[in-house]
């Protein structure tokens, strides 16, 4: 198959796959949003009470809450500042991958996607986890800054934007990629690059 | 492989930072955008004069409803993700600036179709409007990158062809 085609089965392929994860609702998200929550609570178990998937929707409970407008302890305004993140906003990426991936014929095709699925649910769980941190920068503020183990806000400003914008359309073409060496279309890719013999 | 991905990735987080820095918005991403939105409006006004541009921002006059272009959607973060791609690639500095200027165009062609898809789309209906702006674009504009990249290899390997005919 040349690239041609590649790219042709993969724009047919993005309907069904897209149709498919959208059906898939919040089980596509669920490894990367079990992953996040994990993280969150585990890192910043000063800052984060909880941190959750609801249906397609990572919530996460902040020990944070607003008293008369101002920013305190839960305990002390008496309740939690909660974040809905949409996870569909880094898991569309599966869905772009399943289409490349099974566009591309390739064998021991289930292996590879479920290798290039946990690689996503990774790069998924990262970029959930930066958004949340967004969410708490800009509502929390300098409580959550200063506290333990939290980077800096422009890294945060700067990965959320990687996370968002490029990383769930380029992951799975790196994946691809990567996944492509020594199938045919590799070959056929690389053969681009090979001198024409002059007849 | 693994020196092109290491360029690749080096080069792509450098533009990218370089690209959010505030002085870099504003004198140069924040005007692109706006000049988006301007050539936009000019495709649109022939068949539908309703359409007004304000700086970033893509509005029909008649029902009020407007779009405004953010980061995501200007393509420069497509653009950036090709221009680290053929910097990563071994070829001479004539062929790397044609493919990323060519490039560059090609990407903003279909990014322009994009908005306007976006601003009708947005009228007629709001959910596929979300959908599609959100998960369906982003993923068309990086395929656009693949096909230009594809592209540029296949045209490297005409011309490495012709030298050595030559």
């Amino acid at each position: 198959m040349g690239f041609r085609q590649q790219i042709l089965m993969t724009l047919v392929l993005m309907p069904i796959t897209f149709a498919l994860w959208y059906a898939a609702g919040s089980l596509l998200a669920g490894p990367a949003a079990w992953m996040a929550g994990a993280v969150l609570s585990g890192l910043y178990s000063s800052v984060i009470a909880s941190a959750g998937l609801s249906d397609t929707l990572l919530v996460v409970s902040a020990e944070f809450g607003s008293l008369n407008g101002t920013i305190v302890t839960a305990e002390q305004a008496g309740n939690e500042l909660v974040f809905e993140i949409n996870t569909r906003l880094v898991s569309y990426s599966i869905p772009f991958y399943a289409a490349l991936l099974w566009s591309s014929k390739l064998s021991n095709a289930v292996n590879r996607f479920a290798l290039g699925l946990f690689v996503l649910w990774i790069a998924m769980a990262l970029g959930l986890i930066v958004i949340a941190m967004k969410e708490l920068m800009l509502a929390v503020g300098t409580p959550f800054l200063e506290a333990t183990g939290v980077p800096p806000a422009p890294l945060i400003a700067l990965s959320y934007q990687f996370s968002v914008l490029v990383a769930p359309t380029l992951m799975p073409v790196l994946l691809w990629l990567i996944q492509l060496r020594g199938t045919p279309l590799w070959v056929s890719l690389q053969s681009r690059l090979t001198p024409k013999t002059a007849e | 492989m693994i020196r092109f991905l290491a360029i690749f990735l080096v080069t792509l987080l450098v533009l990218f930072t370089l690209e959010m820095l505030t002085p870099v918005q504003h004198s140069v991403i924040q005007p692109f955008t706006g000049g988006l939105a301007t050539v936009s409006s000019m495709l649109i006004m022939p068949f539908d004069d309703n359409v007004i541009s304000q700086g970033r921002i893509l509005r029909d006059a008649v029902t009020g409803f407007a779009v405004s272009i953010e980061s995501g959607c200007n393509g420069v973060e497509a653009a950036i993700v090709l221009i680290a791609g053929v910097l990563a690639f071994p070829a001479n500095w004539r062929q790397k600036v044609a493919a990323i200027v060519l490039g560059f165009f090609a990407i903003q062609a279909l990014n322009i179709v994009r908005i306007v898809s976006l601003f009708y789309l947005g009228q007629w209906n709001y959910g596929i409007f979300e959908w599609t702006h959100l998960y369906f674009w982003p993923v068309l504009i990086m395929i656009d990158v693949l096909i230009v990249f594809a592209v540029y290899l296949r045209w490297l390997g005409n011309q490495t062809t012709r030298e050595q005919i030559a």
